[in-house]
């Protein structure tokens, strides 16, 4: 069972504001998330090389410039933008 | 109660690469922000990261460097944790499968300094904080680095310095990063912990983020210990906090409350496949690494019979070492061209960044042609000296510089001439000697100097003058 306390403090690292009302309906839809991830546990695994699931390794790219994204483009989905960058609430205290 | 100072070091390296680790975007210092960016290194939906083939070379090399294992098999995570200098909310990092372990650094003082690992991973871009607001730049973001973490192996801040310089002259001399530490591509977190003299367990650690000058790491680490030691004896506990360290006023200060503990639930990044090393290929990349500082170091003081002062001066970078042995080829002496790098080439290198550049008048060919003409008896050293300053000044070649007559040395007779002038000249001088004055024969050999321009040889003169005075 997953506890109120556990899914506050994923809240909290995922930034998410869950509100009272709500914690209930988490516990259980997180509790259900978690037997399914048990029921995967439960499947045979045998022979799979989880390291190298879909056969492929060593995808690489060579070191070469590929010139970037004008700037207006880059900060087009920006919800507010000064100077140049990207402007968010100020995290500082 | 005497306390000792535990202290492990986490070194963040900018690697050297001409683009990012999972895009194509230029990973040059500075620009306007965010004009070294793509869908990628913004953490658009939908993008998919490709690994840069140079970060994993570069990170091998890193770790062959400082005696690692290399890992056959090493993979990519996701550390999560949400702050705007990461727009993915998640760093690209490796946990549980670095690509370099159980490495070490070793100390003049012969103690090795463990590395627990070398790990790839992506940098985050750059946090301005004006009026209010918080400006993000992802021009940074997206930079490869290596992270280097060592054992708690640390006791002392002249081995933390040491530590640092170490790593600093290895990466360059690797050419895998410049690790210029006031441009923030060499970083380093210390922990440190303190522990009675003699006791094997540890103490209570702290972490001081984000250093990037010697000199504050060094005071920064004296002010912890302090601290600690004063927490300690006064029956204080010693708290488990990352710090700050603020140079202006030397104090360290707390950054992050303990309701951020660290939890970074680390998983596999689906989006980026397994790295395979075959071991052929990391024969491959040993093949290219360079003579390494502290080898060189040992070769100049045992075979070339260099002081290890003048050794050390000149192995400190890479391209004035390779300046140094280009310049010896075919000579006598190993120890002339060092006394000319050191004692004339050097004062016209003042700071770390030109020293690092070495961009200096006189090529290695030069003064490697300058020797030769001591080295065959055509000038002397005298002569040498001064023409070396004139090359320093023009960049011209030593045959430019000096003429037939300064080349064509002193033949017998005229050495002998002038030994008979100078008995002649400088009867005072003569007397002197003859009554005891051993000293008076100096005078005598400076008048043969002076009057053969540098050309006569100082000792052969000295003796000729003793066989006309008895």
């Amino acid at each position: 069972m997953v506890s109120k306390e556990e899914i506050m403090k994923i809240a909290i690292l995922s930034k998410l504001f869950v509100g009272e009302d709500e914690i209930d309906g988490l516990t259980e839809d997180m509790d259900k998330i978690i037997a399914f991830a048990d029921t995967i546990n439960n499947a045979s695994d045998e022979g799979t090389d989880f390291d190298n699931i879909n056969n492929l390794s060593n995808v690489l790219r060579e070191d070469e410039v590929i010139p970037s994204y004008d700037r207006e483009k880059i900060l087009a989905n920006a919800k507010d933008s000064d100077d140049g960058c990207f402007l968010v609430k100020n995290i500082m205290k | 109660m005497k306390y000792e100072m535990v202290a492990g070091f986490e070194t963040h390296v900018e690697l050297a690469t001409n683009t990012k680790i999972f895009c194509s975007c230029t990973t040059q210092f500075g620009g306007e922000p965010n004009t070294h960016c793509c869908p990628v290194c913004i953490g658009l939906p939908g993008t998919l990261p490709k690994l840069n083939k140079k970060v994993v070379e570069y990170a091998i090399k890193a770790g062959l460097a400082t005696n690692c294992e290399i890992a056959e098999i090493s993979k990519m995570d996701r550390k999560n944790y949400c702050y705007p200098d990461l727009p993915k909310a998640y760093q690209i990092s490796q946990f549980d499968m670095p690509l370099c372990e159980h490495g070490y650094v070793e100390l003049s003082n012969g103690r090795k300094i463990r590395l627990t690992r070398i790990h790839i991973e992506e940098d985050a871009g750059k946090l301005v904080h004006s009026r209010g607001n918080t400006l993000v730049d992802y021009n940074r973001g997206g930079v490869p680095l290596i992270e280097i973490v060592s054992e708690p192996d640390i006791r002392t801040i002249d081995e933390a310095r040491e530590y640092v310089e170490k790593l600093q002259l290895i990466m360059r001399y690797i050419g895998v990063s410049d690790c210029k530490m006031q441009e923030g591509s060499m970083r380093c977190d210390v922990n440190i912990s303190v522990r009675p003299v003699g006791s094997e367990t540890l103490g209570t650690r702290t972490e001081i983020k984000n250093m990037n000058s010697i000199n504050f790491i060094a005071k920064a680490m004296e002010y912890e210990f302090n601290r600690q030691v004063d927490l300690i004896e006064s029956g204080e506990k010693v708290v488990q906090e990352t710090l700050r360290y603020d140079d202006v006023t030397n104090t360290t200060s707390s950054m992050r409350g303990k309701e951020d503990a660290n939890d970074y639930r680390y998983f596999r990044d689906p989006d980026l496949v397994t790295i395979n090393v075959p071991r052929e290929r990391v024969e491959e990349i040993k093949a290219t690494l360079p003579e390494l500082p502290a080898a060189k170091l040992k070769r100049y003081v045992e075979e070339l019979g260099l002081p290890e002062a003048d050794a050390q001066l000149l192995t400190k970078y890479r391209r004035i070492a390779e300046y140094y042995e280009e310049a010896i080829q075919g000579t006598k002496n190993p120890k002339t061209a060092a006394n000319f790098i050191i004692g004339q080439i050097f004062r016209h290198v003042e700071n770390e960044a030109e020293k690092e550049a070495f961009n200096i008048n006189v090529s290695a060919e030069n003064l490697n042609a300058l020797i030769k003409l001591i080295d065959s008896g055509k000038i002397r050293m005298n002569l040498a000296k001064s023409t070396l300053d004139k090359m320093l000044e023009t960049g011209k070649k030593p045959s430019e510089l000096l003429s037939e007559s300064d080349m064509a040395g002193l033949d017998e007779n005229t050495l002998n001439d002038l030994c008979r002038q100078a008995v002649k000249s400088n009867p005072n001088a003569v007397n002197d000697y003859k009554n005891g004055k051993e000293k008076a024969i100096k005078s005598l050999v400076g008048f043969v100097m002076k009057n053969s321009r540098g050309k006569a040889d100082a000792l052969t003169a000295e003796s000729k003058i003793k066989e006309l005075i008895k």
